[in-house]
């Protein structure tokens, strides 16, 4: 019993980070209507940009961070303005198309700059374990999910009771309505890449604490997307505890499963429920049950 | 083409689809071209030719789910390598011929694909492109998982013989790659215009309406799912024999990208929109990987082997441009320029 436990507070901490990166697709998506694979490449690029900072000009942590969030912030504000703006008031999938090309192109220059090798990050975060009732817990870890946790609450918060949250939020419903209404949806749009951008940079640069920056880094993206529909693509807390919820069940179901089919169950762990998610509840766990059915 | 005053007096000439006798002349020459192309054509040029119809064919699978019924599939490449080891496995583990296990592949990988397509009788657009993103990653999983398709190791099928004859090069394979492009070519176009192809543009329009005007929903989606993973299964077959060694590596999640990505820029909705996007994306990356050696020699900060990383990177800016510029693809324009040669000398206002 002891073994699970372990498993599911180690899925946990990784599920922190799931979380983070579903958070800025649920920011997108609440905020513009659309639906973002962008942001994989995003997490990695951040992630990029602070290894740079902190790793290359040996630059502190705190001095670092900026440079890094401005950096991905302007990305976001560059594939805002010259790749989405013509997407205001087309359909969702359309939109979706558009971030898909967005990540292959970037795809490309990630590959260009790694070369097939991978870049790890120097140890930030206070090392050593934290021991709970014979359970151990990483503190770097820790403290990223604490941060998870706060980013999230600002981030309700701010959807809840600011004007800027309710123009977003009205922009989501109706692109034609939200102008009309005085909104200028422009400004929501680019505000809310870069947002999101920042978000999806604090979500990279915490998985690079725990894994290496490598090629294939922004299929996170991915799993960040499966987070976002399982918890409900316009549910903050639904980002949340998906994504915390999809960490245990990868965790633990590969420590258990391993062993027997040989591996690689982690990989597949997240697609399956992601299927069984889409089949029971299509709009997600938390979503408003507003998807059109068939 | 249709010159001005061709005119159709019968249901018959509306729906032909090689209409006057200049038609039947292109048709004739450009099937005797394609059929001599290995005379003149270098060795490196038929191989390309291959990939290329290859690679139309698995589109033309992807053209029918998604350009006509509407319903995105990412998950092409996967039903792709389903036929390929489909293949393998026949011809390897249970000594069938290459010319049943052709078609059986092509059986097999469309079953998989009714499986993998039920989702799309719950959720379609983006929800369902995820689904099949899904099913992507779990049949390239169970492809690594099981013992009978060898694992990480991949399968080596054997080249396809007819006789003594084998088809054992390029230049040999070309011919059965393109009879089964030109007949999978006919059989789309021909599906398209029948009362299926009718059925799936009228789900792709509005589902609802379709439903209500007596059209059987779930029969045509798994049956559109059906034919796009036979297409895919028949190329992965093709694809296996063609290179005798097959392995995941193949199949990625980028291939499938890949072929969304062709449909974006032929256009979605047409079987000429196909060729266009297929011969569009292969020539550019060729294009690319011709001219990345000398960029890196040029510019050392891109790094002795930029080729695969730029070859991304344009793919990947060449479909933000079409999705701004052109979103009704390259087909749009083939039909805009039909149409101003039949008014010729009146332009379209």
């Amino acid at each position: 019993m002891i073994e699970f436990f372990q498993l599911a507070i180690t899925g946990m901490m990784i599920g922190s980070l799931y979380s983070l990166v579903g958070a800025s697709v649920v920011l997108v998506y609440k905020s513009t209507h659309v639906v973002s694979l962008a942001h994989g490449q995003l997490v990695a690029f951040g992630a990029l940009a602070f290894w740079i900072f902190m790793a290359q000009l040996n630059l502190p942590f705190w001095i670092s961070l900026v440079p890094a969030l401005m950096i991905t912030g302007l990305m976001g504000f560059f594939i805002e303005r010259f790749a989405l703006r013509s997407m205001i008031g087309e359909s969702l999938f359309s939109s979706f198309l558009m971030t898909f090309a967005i990540f292959l192109f970037l795809e490309g220059f990630l590959f260009l700059y790694l070369m097939g090798g991978s870049r790890t990050l120097p140890p930030f975060l206070p090392k050593g374990n934290f021991a709970v009732a014979g359970l151990f817990v990483p503190v770097d870890q820790l403290i990223s999910f604490g941060i998870a946790i706060i980013l999230f609450i600002v981030l309700g918060l701010i959807f809840k009771f600011s004007w800027v949250g309710l123009g977003m939020r009205a922009t989501a419903e109706d692109h034609n309505l939200a102008q009309s209404a005085g909104i200028s949806v422009r400004n929501i749009f680019t505000s809310i890449w870069i947002l999101s951008s920042m978000v999806a940079t604090v979500a990279g640069i915490a998985t690079a604490n725990v894994m290496d920056i490598y090629h294939s880094l922004p299929y996170i993206g991915i799993t960040g997307l499966i987070v976002a529909i399982c918890g409900g693509l316009d549910s903050i807390i639904g980002a949340l505890i998906a994504g915390l919820f999809l960490g245990i069940v990868e965790n633990v179901s590969s420590g258990y499963l391993d062993p027997l089919v040989g591996g690689g169950v982690k990989d597949v762990a997240s697609y399956t429920i992601l299927l069984l998610v889409l089949l029971v509840r299509p709009y997600g766990l938390f979503g408003l049950k507003r998807i059109e059915r068939i | 083409m249709r010159p001005s005053g061709v005119f159709d007096k019968n249901y018959g000439q509306d729906i032909a689809i090689v209409r006057t006798w200049q038609h039947w002349t292109v048709l004739i020459f450009g099937l005797i071209l394609l059929y001599a192309f290995p005379f003149f054509g270098s060795y490196y040029l038929i191989s390309f030719v291959n990939y290329l119809a290859i690679s139309v064919i698995v589109a033309l699978g992807l053209q029918i789910i998604t350009g006509y019924c509407g319903l995105v599939s990412f998950g092409q490449s996967a039903f792709m390598a389903v036929g390929a080891y489909a293949s393998s496995i026949l011809t390897v583990r249970y000594g069938i011929s290459f010319w049943v296990a052709l078609p059986l592949s092509g059986v097999v990988a469309g079953i998989i694909g009714v499986i993998g397509g039920a989702p799309s009788l719950r959720v379609k657009g983006m929800y369902l492109a995820l689904a099949t993103i899904a099913i992507h990653a779990l049949v390239i999983w169970l492809i690594m998982h099981l013992n009978i398709t060898g694992g990480y190791k991949g399968m080596f099928p054997p080249s396809p013989e007819l006789g003594s004859f084998a088809f054992d090069t390029d230049d040999r394979m070309y011919y059965i790659i393109c009879t089964v492009m030109v007949v999978m070519t006919y059989f789309a176009r021909n599906l398209v215009r029948s009362s299926v192809g009718r059925a799936f543009i009228a789900i792709r329009d509005n589902d609802l309406a379709a439903e209500v005007m007596g059209i059987n929903l779930y029969y045509h989606k798994l049956l559109g799912f059906f034919m796009a993973c036979f297409y895919g299964g028949i190329a992965g077959s093709l694809w296996a024999h063609l290179m005798t060694v097959i392995n995941v590596e193949q199949f990625t999640l980028i291939h499938s990208l890949e072929y969304i990505g062709m449909l974006i820029v032929g256009g979605m909705g047409s079987v000429p929109g196909v060729f266009f996007g297929v011969i569009f994306i292969r020539t550019l990356n060729e294009v690319v990987m011709f001219t990345s050696p000398f960029l890196g020699q040029i510019f050392s900060w891109l790094g002795p082997s930029p080729s695969a990383s730029l070859g991304l990177s344009t793919f990947g800016a060449v479909l933000i441009l079409f999705l701004k510029f052109e979103p009704r693809g390259l087909a749009h324009r083939w039909e805009v320029f039909k149409a101003s040669y039949r008014i010729y000398p009146f332009k379209i206002t």
